[in-house]
């Protein structure tokens, strides 16, 4: 009896978070490539929440779901951007600003990417 | 009388057993002080040279922004020290003032010690201490302030023990000469000191050319203040009290050392008014770290409190002949004085190269504390300064001042 | 040269350089800079004009054949660190140490871009404070090439050129026990044949050009001497007149 109960509040807690938990990852997040260059950081939050694009303007045409799977790619360059590819179809200079404008936009260096995997403290904790 | 003919015709076992006659009448109390005085020198040793041979990186908390620390901080605070005490004793016995003169024999001898102990700190901060003794010879370079700061002193401390010798053989031409050599070569040994640091365009802290002023002034402090403390502990040292000569030649002492902390005083409220007026890049963030930041304790209370404020009223209180007052007051200037250098080396450095910049690697102060073993290496300093003290009151039996000396 | 023939140059801008992207960086170059540059740009440009403008006393400032020097594209940098991988790997830097560092500025309310990355390494001054002090001259200007090198041998550890040195260009090397910094390469690669410094050669966004300030047609001599573009060095205020440059676009 106990058992069933336990297990009865279980489900409706798993039943109300569910969702609410699902929301939070409706999109993929931060993602943070290390190739070919280390620390470019692509925002869902901004792109999916801030911008409003669905999944389906880059997934899969662009990019596949899995992160990752671009990264591994050989044509995964800055020079492929310019031609249009990944990134590129949108940050050409008219949709988005230009993928040969403003680097320090999305590529947040190693320091960036150091940060993001908790490696080195935020700036404002550096140093007081 | 015949006590003081030592160098004079005596032989060589004469002359041991005399001393060790004079080192074995000590009280306990003297024996005790000059024992926890050896160890402290001797764990001082033992950490510079555990630093030296495994690497200052691991036992010193320096770092590549925050080069020098409390070791060069101690090292001025000794040699400043030299210089004031062979400042002010050079107005007795150099410039003929006769007031200063019954100081003459200690002071020479504590601006040896002072010297020394500023040489010992420094030998455990240079990291390669051997090849400075080459190519500082075979290959100077004479734009250096550094250079010249330590070729100085070094000269400054041969001439000074050939004058003191020479007071002792009671040649005083000789010394006179020696002396006046000495006291050139201390100022400008101090002053290229101070120009290390205020040669620095590229630290606003420091900039300037009151740097040299500032050092000379505060050296004067110094001197004053070291020799009161000496001389009252010496006197009490020996259960005797002093005669009318060294009584007069203590309120000398307190008139230069209240001049002494008049200028430093007016320096200091022109300096920090100068760092903040405009907030000069920089060096306002150094002066706000001293006023309001990290290193308040130490200016407000160490630096003002100690060295300047407390000092002055009591050296004005005792109106030069209260010892007690006097005493305690030179006593919170010797310790002031020591948060004086440290936060002029320290808080000069905090400031980032890049401050200016705005970037996130360069935004505030640069943090130091001191590591133990650099602490150590310090109190080493004032150890083999207590040690030499210590030692120099018995073998020289009180350097006791001749009544011809001039 | 001559400082005439200097006003007759013709201003080729920065089309020499091998850069597709030239044009839609100075577009955006106006509108960034004047909030990104804050007061160190208003700071320098004064003195960069003083020093550096085509006047007739300024060519007497390339005092060396080759006078090396570097031009920082600041708005390039990306933070990869490939310059600070290849120079520790080149010149052996151990791990506690470098040569060079990136910087990084972050005005959060700035426009379109509010992160900025800033490579520095030793600026090889003309005027080298870490020179002056060295007390026994293990630091030098070398005379063939205006590099301010290390001799190691020499090196007291005294520490006064890390002091003295504006930009944070030296440590403490404890395997050479020597004080160690940037040589532009000259020992491993210059010295050599070779004709880049490792950073530069390493990296993926040409931020980083090295060249030869004493020749005309050097692309670093050709983007300092253009009067129309701001080009700047790091603290000028220091008076250490650096070797190297930096500008946007």
């Amino acid at each position: 009896m106990r058992l069933f109960f336990i297990c009865l509040i279980c489900g409706l807690v798993l039943l109300i978070a569910g969702p609410g938990f699902a929301e939070d990852v409706d999109h993929g997040g931060d993602i943070h490539f290390k190739q070919p260059v280390v620390g470019v950081l692509f925002s869902h939050t901004l792109h999916v929440e801030e911008l409003g694009l669905e999944c389906d303007s880059c997934h899969e045409g662009l990019f596949a779901y899995e992160a990752g799977t671009a990264e591994a790619k050989d044509d995964f360059t800055m020079k492929s951007l310019a031609e249009g590819n990944y990134c590129g179809a949108c940050h050409d200079g008219s949709t988005a600003f230009s993928s040969e404008t403003r680097c320090a936009v999305c590529h947040e260096g190693v320091k960036g990417y150091k940060r993001a995997l908790g490696l080195i403290n935020a700036p404002e904790h550096d140093r007081k | 009388m015949t006590q003081r003919t030592i160098v004079n015709g005596m032989t060589l076992n004469e002359l041991e057993s005399l001393l060790v006659d004079r080192i074995k009448s000590c009280s306990n109390s003297y024996y005790l002080a000059l024992l926890i005085c050896a160890l402290i020198m001797l764990a001082g040793s033992a950490a510079g040279l555990m630093a030296t041979v495994g690497g200052h990186h691991i036992y010193y908390n320096v770092s590549r922004e925050l080069t020098w620390g409390v070791l060069i901080s101690t090292y001025i605070y000794f040699v400043v020290t030299s210089t004031g005490l062979c400042l002010v004793s050079s107005i007795g016995h150099i410039f003929g003032v006769e007031s200063f003169v019954p100081l003459a024999k200690r002071a020479v001898f504590l601006a040896i010690v002072t010297l020394c102990a500023g040489f010992f700190v420094i030998s455990a901060e240079i990291k390669v201490p051997i090849r400075m003794m080459l190519y500082n010879i075979i290959s100077p370079n004479l734009t250096s302030n550094i250079w010249w700061m330590g070729t100085l002193y070094g000269v400054a401390l041969m001439v000074m023990i050939l004058e003191f010798a020479f007071l002792y053989l009671r040649k005083y031409r000789l010394a006179v000469v020696c002396g006046f050599i000495a006291v050139i070569g201390e100022v400008a040994a101090n002053s290229n000191l101070a120009g290390v640091f205020g040669l620095l365009n590229g630290r606003d802290f420091w900039h300037g050319a009151y740097l040299p002023i500032f050092f000379i002034a505060s050296a004067v402090m110094t001197g004053a203040a070291v020799l009161i403390f000496f001389h009252v502990l010496a006197y009490r040292l020996r259960g005797e009290s002093m005669n009318e000569t060294m009584a007069k030649a203590m309120n000398a002492c307190c008139k230069v050392a209240i001049l002494g902390i008049c200028i430093v005083s007016f320096f200091t409220v022109w300096r920090m008014v100068a760092l903040l007026a405009g907030e000069p890049g920089g060096a306002y963030l150094g002066a706000m770290a001293l006023i309001r930041g990290p290193y308040a304790v130490n200016f407000w209370v160490f630096e003002i409190g100690l060295a300047l404020v407390l000092p002055l009223i009591l050296f004005i209180c005792s109106r030069g002949t209260d010892l007690r007052l006097m005493f305690v007051g030179s006593a919170l200037m010797i310790v002031g004085l020591f948060f004086m250098r440290y936060n002029m080396v320290i808080v000069g450095q905090a400031v980032p190269v890049y401050y200016s910049l705005g970037v996130n690697e360069a935004r505030g102060l640069i943090e130091y504390f001191p590591s133990y073993l650099e602490i150590l290496v310090t109190l080493g300093g004032f150890g083999l300064t207590g040690c030499l003290f210590l030692l120099g009151e018995k073998i020289f039996d009180g350097h006791k001042v001749d009544s011809h000396h001039h | 040269m001559t400082a005439l023939k200097f006003d007759n140059l013709k201003n080729e801008g920065i089309e020499n350089l091998p850069d597709r992207q030239r044009r839609n960086f100075l577009k955006l170059g106006f509108a960034i800079t004047g909030v990104f540059a804050g007061g160190t740009i208003l700071a320098v440009t004064s003195s960069v004009r003083r020093s550096f403008a085509s006047s007739g006393d300024f060519l007497a400032q390339y005092p060396y054949k080759p006078h090396y020097g570097m031009l920082i594209r600041q708005d390039r940098c990306i933070d990869c660190e490939r310059c600070k991988q290849a120079c520790a790997k080149t010149n052996h830097v151990p791990a506690y140490g470098y040569r060079t560092d990136i910087l990084e500025r972050v005005r959060p309310d700035a426009e379109g871009q509010q992160r900025e990355f800033i490579p520095v390494l030793c600026n090889h001054c003309n005027l080298p404070q870490c020179v002056r002090v060295c007390p026994t001259r293990a630091t030098y200007k070398d005379r063939r090439n205006g590099i301010v090198m290390m001799n190691p041998k020499k090196c007291i550890g005294c520490l006064t050129c890390q002091m003295a040195c504006p930009y944070n260009a030296r440590y403490f090397n404890e395997e050479k026990m020597a004080v160690d910094k940037c040589d532009f390469c000259w020992e491993a690669r210059l010295d050599r044949g070779g004709k880049l410094t490792a950073c530069a050669a390493a990296c993926p966004a040409q931020a980083r050009i090295f060249g030869d300030l004493s020749r005309d047609d050097d692309p670093v001599h050709r983007v300092v001497h253009q009067i129309g573009r701001t080009v700047w060095v790091l603290r000028p205020e220091a008076g250490t007149k650096p070797n190297v440059f930096y500008t946007r676009g």
